[in-house]
């Protein structure tokens, strides 16, 4: 059996570890990387983070990954970002004054309501929350709808085009999405790698979606 | 190198354990009545692989098989134990976590009636005082408190620092005398201590003979008594204090301890004394707390915290041997494998010998001395060969850390 | 919102322990056993707490952190002893998904919106040790519970909501270790006042202080440590004759807690869901 490798984009902003631990579990071969040739020539890309929207644009540019980032999702290689990795590929941030974006997915990034009828809402919202499907996808066909994932973030997405949203889940009243699938471009705003079992299995079936991939290839 | 003075009768060369953080300046309990200026120190014993007694000990009770150790306690109270209403037995202590362990397990485990006594702290702590009654009203003991004449004590306490910088010396005195002298009143053959590990590997601190070789010599030399290291005649003739004020410091009279039989025991002896497991219980039975603040010296919460002049105390163990209380406190818990040598290298770094100022300035107003003459005293009871000023400033020539400034 | 359910896990060298207000650490296990079982049980996240790390100005945890997060995939938030930038980044980087910071941050609070803005706001958790005053305030107390900072507790949660700290982690040294419940008024004061998650921590003996402190004490999560171990401690059998280092005597005899009902995560969650209280359950 072939071994997939898959490269996670190391631009300082983190989360690395669990990512490529999660990797390991599913038994996909990853490497933690800010090599554009290594980044191009795996058969699969994450795009983690943790941080400030406007630090990570900073480092993405500063090691020269913006393009490389908007080549990979172009020539259709399976994507997936993660939490910021999933904000970053919008047009722009309201988060630490405004940042432009990768602006690979059109539709803004908005910082959550401070109070949402008349409670005060807790920014970040960090904890487990439900993710309800908003569409049918192999990436997530072993997880149940309504499953809990863990978030972690103070603003979340708002794409233009409604097909694009994966799934939404609910804070404070507030509807929001909270992954969504373009083509071979997958991103959650929820953190699969620290999802215990339900967000591993995201893991695997992403793997699946690389071997197909790779299958058609040939 | 020159020849330093050294005071105390001190080792000149200091040594520190390689298992604990101890050095054998720590000085043996003396016996307090003769203790005066002149008094010269028996100290910690190291062996030749730099072992200190201590330790050595420690090493020991490893080796105790402490069912054998319970059976025999069993032993002894059940040839004690009265079920007709009176005492059988008495512990003496403060509410804090060892007396609180020591006065339940005999009680509320082993069936037996202690009678719980207290040499009050000369000054109580908010904290030390609420273990107490929490000890009494929670623990469920009956209490005699003595609470010796305070005049006379502020005045020992005061002349214990400026002729021996010891400022518990009369306070331990008087501590010491108080249960054989009740156990006497109270017909109660058998008396509880918690722990001793200077005395480890005997079962009996006082016994009959040794209570009368002690009440002896205190009631037939009275003149070379000495209190706060001033002779009873002295402290009549030029402080005035009448020796009715000075009877409680002492040992009970001869005649009643000829006629008793009693037995003085270590229960720690019996029973293996580990530090947090006894805090464990006390909390857990006797409502006690430990206090919400590190005590001052050390890195602790739980350990002496009843009276305001506990801190200063262990300070002057500090001017005078170069031994602070986290010495003490590490010391013993490196023993108890508690904690690594290392880690307790740290703590004596980080804490030994920290000024206890938070009850300071109180306990100099109640013992009515001038806090500067508390510095002046304590600059005179450094001994030349542990201390040297450099930039203005004491600093030990040893230390277990190896950053004193000769080592 | 549903409601965590944090594992807490109090560490010295080897061993996982436990005190009473942060003080008499008994050995109860290593770590990792029980942040494994943790996990299988259900746990929202997991915390490990060096507790003498600051004591000893150390931070040696880094390894206990890796092989946990190779087997554990919930969020692990790491604290003690840290100090700097460099010290947050090489946690983070042996597996730590946050950081929490209490002793360095009061000395130099700016270390806060620092890490803030490097790392992100929601990696940062500040941890308050609370005591309270004789005269019925709050103060915020360092280096486990043991130095006074004369800095008041609502104050100091303000201050670091301010400098971009993601959530607080509010314990009572009071009640911590002790099993009489939650301090509530301490909590709903502090919860109420700061927008970002007040974590209670210290205290909880019984599911229903749980509960308490989740209603009125409006806490939007809560940290576990005692009830958990005793409840874990009785079901395996570990006679504490692995380690030589630490207080080893409970292991070996093994008395029942006092006031704390050992209660396993699952356990509690099913009483918590009965409640109507929403919390994560593995379906």
């Amino acid at each position: 059996m072939k071994s997939y490798k898959i490269a996670i984009v190391d631009y300082e902003m983190c989360n690395l570890f669990s990512v490529s631990h999660a990797c390991e579990f599913a038994g996909v071969q990853a490497i933690i990387t800010r090599d554009p040739k290594t980044i191009m020539q795996s058969d699969g890309v994450i795009l983690p983070g943790v941080g400030a929207f406007g630090d990570a644009m900073k480092n993405l540019k500063k090691h020269g990954l913006i393009q490389v980032v908007k080549d990979v999702v172009q020539s259709g290689k399976p994507f997936m970002g993660i939490c910021l990795g999933l904000q970053l590929l919008f047009s722009g941030s309201e988060e630490f004054g405004d940042h432009e974006g990768l602006g690979i997915i059109p539709g803004i990034v908005k910082k959550f309501p401070e109070s949402a009828n008349g409670k005060r809402v807790k920014v970040p919202q960090i904890g487990w929350n439900r993710i309800k499907k908003q569409k049918d996808h192999a990436v997530l066909s072993d997880v149940p709808d309504g499953a809990f994932m863990y978030f972690v973030h103070s603003f979340y997405v708002e794409p233009e085009e409604r097909e694009s949203v994966l799934t939404s889940t609910e804070y404070e009243g507030l509807d929001y999405c909270s992954s969504i699938q373009k083509n071979n471009t997958i991103a959650f705003q929820f953190h699969p790698e620290k999802s215990a079992g339900i967000g591993l299995g995201i893991y695997t079936s992403w793997k699946n979606i690389i071997e197909k991939n790779n299958e058609g290839k040939q | 190198m020159k020849d330093l003075q050294v005071k105390y009768g001190l080792p000149a060369e200091v040594k520190f354990c390689v298992r604990c953080v101890m050095s054998n300046q720590r000085p043996a309990s003396t016996a307090e009545f003769k203790h005066n200026k002149d008094s010269k120190k028996i100290t910690l014993n190291i062996d030749s692989e730099g072992v200190c007694d201590a330790c050595r000990h420690a090493e020991e009770k490893q080796l105790i098989d402490w069912k054998k150790r319970e059976d025999e306690l069993l032993r002894l109270l059940d040839k004690h134990r009265k079920n007709d209403g009176s005492y059988d037995c008495l512990v003496p202590g403060s509410g804090g976590k060892d007396s609180a362990y020591q006065s339940h397990v005999l009680k509320y485990k082993y069936g037996m009636h202690p009678l719980t006594v207290t040499w009050p702290p000369i000054l109580y702590t908010d904290y030390g005082l609420k273990n107490f009654r929490n000890w009494i009203d929670v623990g469920g003991f009956d209490n005699l408190s003595f609470n010796r004449n305070g005049k006379v004590m502020k005045l020992l306490t005061k002349l214990s620092i400026e002729n021996l910088m010891h400022p518990f010396q009369t306070f331990i005195l008087g501590q010491k005398n108080l249960a054989p002298k009740l156990a006497l009143k109270f017909n109660i053959p058998l008396i509880f201590y918690g722990e001793n590990e200077a005395e480890y590997g005997n079962p009996l601190a006082d016994n009959t003979s040794s209570l009368r070789d002690k009440s002896y010599f205190a009631m037939n030399n009275l003149d070379e008594i000495y209190l706060g290291g001033v002779s009873i005649r002295e402290l009549r003739e030029k402080f005035s204090v009448d020796l009715v004020d000075l009877m409680s410091f002492l040992p009970p009279p001869i005649e009643e301890i000829e006629k008793s039989n009693i037995e003085v025991h270590y229960l720690g002896y019996y029973l293996k004394w580990t530090p947090q497991e006894v805090y464990y219980y006390a909390v857990e039975n006797t409502g006690f707390k430990a206090r919400p603040f590190r005590t001052q010296g050390t890195y602790s919460k739980y350990n002496s915290i009843d009276d305001k002049i506990d801190d200063l105390h262990y300070y002057t163990t500090f001017i005078k041997f170069g031994i602070g209380r986290a010495t003490y406190d590490a010391s013993q818990e490196i023993r108890n494998a508690h904690l690594t040598r290392e880690e307790g290298v740290a703590l004596v770094q980080k804490f030994d010998g920290e000024f206890p100022d938070r009850y300071f300035d109180e306990v100099m107003e109640h013992i009515e001395l001038k806090p500067e003459r508390f510095h002046e005293l304590c600059d005179q009871f450094r001994s030349p060969h542990l201390w040297e000023k450099s930039n203005g400033e004491w600093k030990l020539r040893h230390n277990v850390g190896k950053t004193g400034t000769a080592d | 919102m549903y409601h965590r359910i944090i594992a807490k896990l109090d560490i010295k060298g080897p061993n996982l322990v436990k005190g009473i207000h942060l003080e008499g650490l008994r050995v109860l296990g290593k770590p990792e056993t029980f942040a494994r079982y943790y996990y299988e049980q259900g746990a929202d996240e997991l915390m490990y707490m060096d507790v003498v790390a600051s004591l000893y100005n150390r931070n040696s945890i880094h390894e206990l952190i890796s092989r946990t997060a190779k087997e554990v995939f919930i969020p692990l938030t790491v604290g003690g002893g840290l100090r700097s930038i460099d010290d947050i980044r090489s946690v983070l980087r042996a597996g730590a998904d946050k950081v929490s910071l209490n002793t360095a941050a009061i000395k130099d609070p700016q270390l806060i919106r620092q890490a803030a803005r490097y790392f992100g706001s929601s990696t940062i958790v500040a941890t308050i040790e609370a005591i309270k005053q004789p005269n019925g305030q709050y103060f915020a107390f360092i280096d486990n519970g043991r130095e006074e900072t004369g800095i008041e507790v609502a104050e100091w949660a303000q201050r670091v909501t301010e400098l971009g700290a993601g959530e607080i982690v509010l314990t009572s040294v009071d009640r911590e270790g002790t099993g009489e419940g939650f301090d509530i008024e301490l909590t709903k004061k502090i919860s109420d006042l700061v927008g970002i998650p007040v974590i209670a921590c210290g205290g909880a003996g019984k599911p229903v202080h749980v509960r308490d402190v989740l209603q009125n004490g409006h806490a939007d999560a809560v940290a576990i440590a005692s009830m958990f171990h005793y409840d874990f401690v009785h079901r395996q059998n570990d006679q504490g004759h692995h380690e030589s280092e630490g207080n080893n005597e409970f292991l070996k005899n093994k008395r029942r807690s006092g006031k704390i009902d050992a209660t396993g995560l699952s356990e509690l969650k099913a009483y918590l869901k009965s409640e109507k209280i929403p919390c994560r359950t593995t379906e």
